[in-house]
């Protein structure tokens, strides 16, 4: 296929993207004279080019729809309801042979004719026909077209062909003349609108994106290097921390132009529930926010299916027929809201729907007629808990899950599409009004923060999205804290029994431990595929954000690995795939453990809330912000040393300063056994720990307004209906450091403090 | 690569029977390689091992933002690992890229085409389908290397077989 008509067909299918946009809003506002404009220039570009190009079935079928599309514009036509479904299906036509194009380079032959016929019919309402006669004419044409679309057996085309020989001798020439004459005005006005935003463009190879951001990583790799090489040279500090900003601003340029809005996938929403609220006989009204929200473009590719998915269901299972909700008290046309909003390094989109939501007393009773659980633990489980029974695979599986509650076909694929990309599926549902599905996507595939373990001398990277929490064993308490059954490791987590898998003894089976060894050991807690398991590894390091490169197919075999990664250091590092692991394992996905897993999730509060880690220090309750946490360590307090009277950690070399209020250091002192908590937390651009007595909780947390104004009061704030003071964590005071190694940033901060 | 290629080219256009080969070290034997499929030599390199992957692997190296998998010669020929760090062959075969472990990569030589007699039938099975033929030096063998034969993917694949 030549260069021009690759061009021809991108470009025409972006102009169809834009009509099918353009026609279901101009459902809502017929007499729309821009929105009639535009889906007039689409289809014009598209005959014009085909004719350049010489694809003669394209032109005439565009041209059709182009004369009556003329008489909308001029206002001699209205758009009602079946000229905008002949329109649907002329769009659909054109598409068709668009891919017929792009798969065989040629246009290949079927017939047209009964769509060109109906785009005909439709444009009698210009001429004086009674209103009675152009009704009945159009429900014929369009039982005609429909089964023109469906499949055009020959048996029905000559009929059709022979109705449609009469009509054109009804059309008067005159109104499709005009409707001729008139395009070049039009079109012109289109290319002048047209030039200014391919001026401002450009089309890119996503290959040649793809390669670009490779290289960048390259570019981080070696800037790392020299800055490394270079930091003893006071002349080069200036210059390669340039080269650092450079790097660094280059890095997010090009991921920014791989982000795509949501709005591409949105738009393909207003005609599938146009076409689906007409065959379930729904009235949907749809409400799409966040249009702008950007994601990388793989991931909106493959968020496509999923997405569709659940606004089928919606509309399938969730909303109801019209009787039904006018019986039950709500507004006859049903509500679809779909959302799109950015959250810190994700992009939360929901599908929300004012339907007849989900019996959570069914979902029980089928759980346990299934044998996903026991009666006894049913009664137990809350009713958050049970909704996340649908995702599981045994659930969803035939019809009759569809008899039960109504939701749950195909669920368990939506929840394997997203977590496929990093992703996470969350449900919320009240019987009678309404159902809600989040998809929580990362915004980029190729770069995934990870956290680095270490293992048996070398670095592993083990994906965040995976990881629920850290635990430290140490040595001198390895061999009570972790249990054995035969040759199955087990801790014991908050009370309940973890399945450990020992990263040393599963890549190095000959190495494999057992009771005994005691040797010191991090356990990592991952959530994979509902899989719940503790990796046990020898040790952590920073987490990074990594740049994912693909293994070859000789090394995809092992399974564990899900790519490798360069780390900053030039150290390559393996990425494992936690569910891989647990498969290999053999840890087993059951109900009981999924719902475990799920139940930790927040309450369902006002989402834009920002998260409080509870904590408490000496008897009082303080909250600090979630994402401002980095770990929480245990440590004894014989490892807590002291700069002066300054309390402080050692970590590797690097010094934590520990804020004590509520003097636990002191109340500690004489009794070397003592450990405490430290909460370590992101100040700026420094770390700094917390001294707590424990860790309560996490919840979402209100601002308080002081009594009788709006006036927010700071410092406080509303966790768990309880008035909690926020730890300020800018007031914890600064360690005296080296002023030339790191004077840039300590004089921004101590400007930003005063 | 591409200056690689044309000045192969060139050499080819100008003596047509002379072929530019790479010769490489290991252990004992000298091997030789199509200086055009070579895309880079890295010295002393330091590959990343891969638990549980297959014998052949040498381990991952990093190459211009890349991973690429590395075949050890050693491994394929049955040898004891040396202690010393072994040199990075880059090569492109029809797959794609892979590095390939040598003991020392040694001087590029032009050896006239007619020089080539193909694999002694008196070679074991597993030798006969890596080596591609022998050129006879003034000093001794040098065995061809085939880079499609040693790419990690056929390799596996027969190896699965």
């Amino acid at each position: 296929m030549d260069e021009l008509t690759r061009e021809f067909l991108i470009e025409s299918q972006e102009g169809l993207d834009r009509m099918e946009r353009c026609l279901t809003d101009l459902e809502e506002r017929p007499g729309d004279t821009a929105l009639l404009a535009e889906i007039f220039r689409s289809v014009h570009t598209i005959k014009g080019t085909t004719g350049f190009l010489g694809f003669k079935r394209l032109e005439k079928l565009a041209h059709s729809g182009e004369n009556l599309l003329g008489l909308l514009r001029e206002g001699k036509a209205e758009a009602t309801a079946d000229v905008i479904t002949g329109l649907l299906q002329l769009l659909d036509g054109l598409r068709c042979i668009l891919k017929t194009v792009e798969a065989s380079g040629t246009e290949g032959d079927g017939a047209d004719a009964e769509l060109i016929g109906r785009l005909e019919e439709l444009q009698q309402p210009a001429q004086a026909v009674s209103a009675a006669n152009r009704k009945a004419n159009a429900r014929k044409a369009e039982k005609n077209a429909d089964s023109a679309l469906m499949s055009a057996t020959p048996l029905q085309a000559p009929a059709v062909a022979a109705q449609v020989e009469v009509k054109p001798e009804q059309v008067t020439p005159e109104p499709a003349k005009e409707a001729v004459a008139h395009p070049p005005a039009g079109a012109d006005e289109g290319r002048v609108q047209g030039t200014s935003t391919a001026e401002s463009t450009l089309r890119v190879d996503v290959s040649l994106l793809n390669r670009m951001m490779n290289l960048v990583g390259e570019l981080v790799l070696t800037r790392n290097q020299v800055l490394q090489a270079t930091a003893g040279d006071p002349n080069m500090t200036l210059l390669s921390r340039r080269l650092d900003m450079v790097t660094a601003d280059l890095r997010e340029s090009v991921m920014k132009a791989r982000m795509q809005p949501v709005s591409n996938v949105f738009s393909k929403m207003p005609r599938i529930v146009r076409d689906l609220s007409h065959t379930l006989g729904r009235r949907v009204r749809l409400q799409m926010e966040g249009q702008e929200t950007e994601l990388d473009k793989s991931l909106l590719e493959a968020i496509k299916d999923p997405l569709t998915h659940a606004v089928r269901n919606s509309l399938d299972h969730g909303i109801e027929p019209p009787d039904v909700r006018e019986a039950a008290g709500k507004d006859p046309e049903g509500m679809l809201r779909l959302r799109a909003v950015q959250e810190g390094s994700h992009v939360i989109i929901e599908v929300a729907d004012d339907g007849a939501g989900m019996s959570v007393e069914r979902i029980r009773n089928k759980a346990i007629e299934r044998g996903l659980l026991t009666a006894e633990r049913a009664s137990l489980l809350s009713e958050r808990e049970l909704l996340q029974l649908v995702f599981l695979p045994g659930f969803s599986t035939a019809s009759a899950v569809t008899n039960v509650s109504g939701r749950g076909v195909g669920m368990d694929v939506v929840r394997t599409n997203v977590e496929k990309i990093g992703g996470k599926v969350e449900l919320d549902s009240r019987f009678g009004k309404g159902t809600t599905m989040r998809l929580r996507i990362p915004l980029t595939l190729a770069i995934i923060p990870a956290l680095i373990v270490r293992c048996a001398e070398q670095s592993y990277a083990l994906p965040q999205a995976a990881l629920s929490e850290l635990v430290h064993v140490p040595e001198s308490n390895s061999n009570s804290a972790i249990e054995w059954i035969d040759n199955a490791p087990l801790y014991r987590l908050r009370g309940k029994l973890l399945p450990l898998v020992f990263l040393d003894g599963m890549l190095n089976p000959a190495a494999g431990r057992n009771a005994g060894s005691a040797r010191s050991c991090f356990i990592a807690v991952l959530d994979a595929d509902g899989r719940r398991f503790g990796l046990a590894v020898d040790g952590l390091n920073d987490p990074e954000e990594i740049v994912v490169k693909p293994l070859s197919a000789a090394l995809k075999g092992i399974g564990l690995y899900s790519g490798a990664t360069v780390l900053g250091n030039g150290e390559l590092a393996l990425i494992l795939d936690p569910g891989s692991i647990a498969m290999k394992a053999g840890v087993t996905m059951n109900a009981d453990e999924d719902v475990v897993a799920t139940s930790d999730t927040e309450t369902l509060l006002d989402e834009t809330d920002p998260e409080f880690l509870v904590v408490e220090i000496c008897g009082r309750r303080a909250g600090v912000q979630v994402s401002e946490v980095l770990r929480i360590e245990q440590v004894p307090v014989s490892r807590v040393e002291y700069i002066g009277y300054r309390a402080v950690l050692n970590f590797d070399g690097q010094i934590l300063p520990v804020e004590d209020s509520g003097n636990l250091l002191g109340a500690a002192e004489g009794n070397p056994e003592a450990q405490i908590v430290v909460v370590i937390c992101r100040e700026g651009n420094r770390h700094v720990g917390i001294a707590v007595s424990q860790v309560l909780d996490v919840a979402r947390g209100a601002d308080i307004f002081e009594a009788g104004t709006h006036a927010r009061a700071v410092g406080v704030v509303n966790l768990k209906e309880r008035v909690t003071s926020v730890v300020d964590l800018g007031s914890v005071a600064k360690l005296p450091v080296d002023m030339q190694t790191d004077a840039g940033e300590w004089n921004q901060m101590a400007e930003a403090v005063q | 690569m591409s200056a690689v290629k044309e000045k192969k080219k060139q050499s080819e256009q100008s003596t047509e029977t002379l072929i530019e080969l790479c010769s490489v070290r290991v252990d004992k034997g000298l091997f030789g390689v199509p200086i055009s499929h070579i895309l880079e030599i890295v010295g002393d390199a330091r590959p990343q091992p891969v638990p549980l992957a297959p014998q052949f692997v040498g381990g991952l190296v990093h190459y211009r933002g890349d991973v690429l998998t590395t075949v050890s010669m050693r491994q394929l020929l049955g040898l004891p690992q040396q202690e010393e760090l072994p040199d990075i062959l880059v090569l492109e075969s029809s797959q794609g890229a892979f590095g390939l472990l040598v003991d020392s990569v040694c001087e590029v030589l032009k050896v006239p085409s007619t020089d080539h007699e193909p694999n002694p039938s008196t070679l074991d099975e597993r030798r006969r389908e890596l080596f591609a033929g022998t050129y006879k030096l003034k000093d001794g063998l040098l065995v061809m290397l085939d880079p499609e034969r040693l790419d990690p993917m056929r390799l596996g694949a027969a190896q699965a077989a």
